[in-house]
C-alpha cells in the first residue's frame, strides 16, 4: 500500500497559488499495475514524482512499507556532467552495492549505445538518455515492489521499446507498475485499474475501463 | 524472497553510503579531469605565499612581528583559503548535483556534508605538507599551542560553513550570487592581515580591522602557531560569536529553502 496523508501540493505562480492537489487522503493498493490517467497539466508527473520521493507535498505526507523505485521518465536521474558508467555507479552505491562492476555491465549490455557509455551525459540524444536510464532502472537487480514509470512510449526506438516491454513485462510476478502515458492501448496492455485524477482528487477504480470511461466523459471536448 | 529485503539499511547507513558515493564523485570530476588536479590544491596556497615571501625580501624583510616571513604568511594564508574556499564550494553544491538529487536516497544536505569532508580534508593534508616542506627547508614549523590552533581553524570552518549555506540558500533566488562572492573575497585578502599583523599597525586604526572576523582569524591564528606573537586584538568571543550567529542563520536558511532545492 501508498498511504497519502492530507497531502496537498501547490506550485506558486504569479497569481497566486495554483493548488494540483487538495487534502489527498487515500490508500494505493500495490498488488497491481495501475494507470494514472489525466489531461496535460493535471499533475500525473507531479503525483509520480511525489510518489518516487524526488518531491515534496506541500503539506502533509505520503509514505509506503514498500520499495518504490525512483521515477523512470526522461529528465533528470542522470548528472550531465558524469558518463553514464560514472552515473550507474553512483546510482549503485547510493543503494547500499559495494561491487558496482556487475551493474555496469548490465546496465551497458541493456542500453547499447556502445562507446557513448563513457562520454558525458549531456553530450548524449534523447534517445540515448533514456536508453541509460530504462537501463539502470531495468539492469539492477533492486527486485522494486513499485515501479514507476513516466510515458513509457517516449522511451527510445521500436527495437529498444520491444525489449523494454518484454523487460517489463517479465517482472510482472514481483514488481507492480504506476505508470503515465497518453496512450490507452499501452495503458491497457500494462495496467489493470486506473486512478483518475479530478478536480486536484485522486479517484481510484478497481476496473481500468470504468476510469477511462470517466476520464472521457470528464475531459472530452464535446 | 527479494533481494532488496537483504538491503534494508538504516537511515545512518544510508546517508553514509551516499555522502561516500558523493564523495567519490566529486573527486573524480574535481580532480579527475587532469591528473594535476591535487597537485593544484597544494600549489595555489604555496605559489601565493611565495610570491609575498619574494615581495617583501626584495624590500629587505626577512622577519614580521618577530617571525620569519614565509611562516607569517603561510599561517594566515592557509585558513584563509580554507574560508574563501567553502563559501563558493557550499554555494554551488545543490546546483552542481541537482541531476543527483532525483533519487529519494539524496537529500539536500548530503551534497553540503560531502563537499565539506573534502575542504576539510584537503585543508588538512595541505596543512601538513606545506609544514612539512617548510621543516624540510630549515623553518621551526611546530605550533605553540596547537590546540588554540585547532580552536581557531574549527571556529572559521563553522563560520565559513554558515555563510555558505546561506549562500547556497541565496543561490536558488538569484544565481549570479557567487560572483558577487568572488568579487568580495578579493579585497578581504587585502584586509584580513594575511600581509601584516595588528602590531604593525598603529592602535589608533585598528578600528578599520577588527569588524572583520577573518582578521581575528588571522591574528588568533598567528597567535596560537608562534610563541614570539601575541595578538593584541585577535578575540575568540568575537570570532565564536560570527561563527555561532552565522552557523545557526545559515542553518535556518537552508531549512527554510529546503523546498526551493529539490523542486527545480
Amino acid at each position: 500500500m501508498i498511504y497519502f496523508d492530507n497531502v496537498s501540493k501547490y506550485y506558486p505562480t504569479k497569481q497566486g497559488r495554483h493548488y494540483v492537489f487538495r487534502e489527498l487522503n487515500l490508500s494505493l493498493p500495490t498488488d497491481r499495475n495501475i494507470a494514472v490517467l489525466g489531461p496535460n497539466g493535471v499533475g500525473k508527473s507531479t503525483l509520480i514524482r511525489m510518489i518516487g520521493g524526488t518531491d515534496l507535498p506541500n503539506a502533509g505526507r505520503i509514505h509506503s512499507p514498500q520499495n518504490i523505485s525512483w521515477p523512470l521518465g526522461l529528465q533528470g536521474g542522470l548528472q550531465g556532467s558524469m558518463t553514464a558508467r560514472e552515473n550507474v555507479r553512483f546510482v549503485a552505491r547510493i543503494h547500499g552495492y559495494k561491487d558496482t562492476k556487475p551493474i555496469e555491465e548490465r546496465v551497458q549490455e541493456f542500453a547499447e549505445i556502445g562507446k557513448y557509455f563513457d562520454e558525458p551525459v549531456k553530450t548524449y540524444s534523447s534517445g540515448m538518455r533514456s536508453r541509460v536510464t530504462f537501463g539502470l532502472t531495468m539492469a539492477f537487480d533492486f527486485d522494486f515492489d513499485v515501479l514507476l514509470i513516466d510515458e513509457l512510449g517516449a522511451v527510445g526506438d521500436a527495437n529498444f521499446r520491444k525489449k523494454s516491454e518484454d523487460l517489463l513485462l517479465s517482472k510482472y510476478e514481483t514488481t507492480k507498475l504506476i505508470m503515465v502515458s497518453h496512450s490507452v492501448p499501452s495503458l491497457k496492455k500494462f495496467c489493470q485499474a486506473g486512478l483518475l485524477i479530478k478536480d486536484k482528487q485522486l479517484h481510484f477504480f478497481d476496473d481500468l475501463n470504468e476510469a477511462i470511461e470517466l476520464y472521457e466523459f470528464t475531459y472530452a471536448k464535446r | 524472497m527479494s533481494s532488496a529485503a537483504k538491503f534494508r539499511r538504516s537511515h545512518w547507513q544510508i546517508m553514509c553510503d551516499v555522502i561516500f558515493a558523493l564523495i567519490i564523485r566529486e573527486l573524480k570530476t574535481r580532480f579527475g579531469a587532469n591528473r594535476l588536479g591535487y597537485f593544484w590544491a597544494l600549489a595555489e596556497p604555496m605559489a601565493q605565499a611565495g610570491i609575498l615571501v619574494l615581495m617583501f625580501s626584495l624590500i629587505g624583510r626577512s622577519s614580521l612581528a618577530g617571525v620569519p616571513v614565509a611562516m607569517f604568511m603561510l599561517v594566515a594564508i592557509l585558513p584563509f583559503k580554507l574560508f574563501s574556499k567553502i563559501l563558493p564550494q557550499l554555494s554551488a553544491a545543490i546546483e552542481a548535483n541537482k541531476g543527483l538529487l532525483g533519487y529519494r536516497q539524496v537529500t539536500a544536505a548530503d551534497p553540503i556534508i560531502s563537499r565539506l569532508i573534502i575542504e576539510v580534508i584537503t585543508f588538512f593534508i595541505v596543512y601538513v605538507l606545506l609544514m612539512g616542506i617548510m621543516a624540510w627547508i630549515g623553518f621551526s614549523v611546530l605550533p605553540d599551542d596547537l590546540l588554540q590552533l585547532l580552536a581557531v581553524s574549527g571556529l572559521t570552518l563553522v563560520m565559513a560553513t554558515g555563510m555558505g549555506l546561506m549562500l547556497c540558500a541565496a543561490t536558488t533566488w538569484w544565481k549570479d550570487t557567487g560572483k558577487i562572492v568572488s568579487m568580495i573575497m578579493q579585497p578581504m585578502f587585502i584586509v584580513s592581515g594575511i600581509m601584516f599583523s595588528a602590531t604593525m599597525i598603529p592602535q589608533q586604526y585598528w578600528f578599520l580591522f577588527v569588524w572583520n572576523p577573518l582578521f581575528h582569524v588571522t591574528e588568533l591564528s598567528r597567535d596560537a602557531y608562534f610563541s614570539a606573537y601575541q595578538t593584541p586584538v585577535g578575540s575568540f568571543e568575537y570570532l565564536g560569536l560570527w561563527a555561532i550567529a552565522s552557523f545557526t542563520l545559515g542553518l535556518m536558511a537552508f531549512q527554510v529553502n529546503r523546498q526551493r532545492f529539490i523542486t527545480s
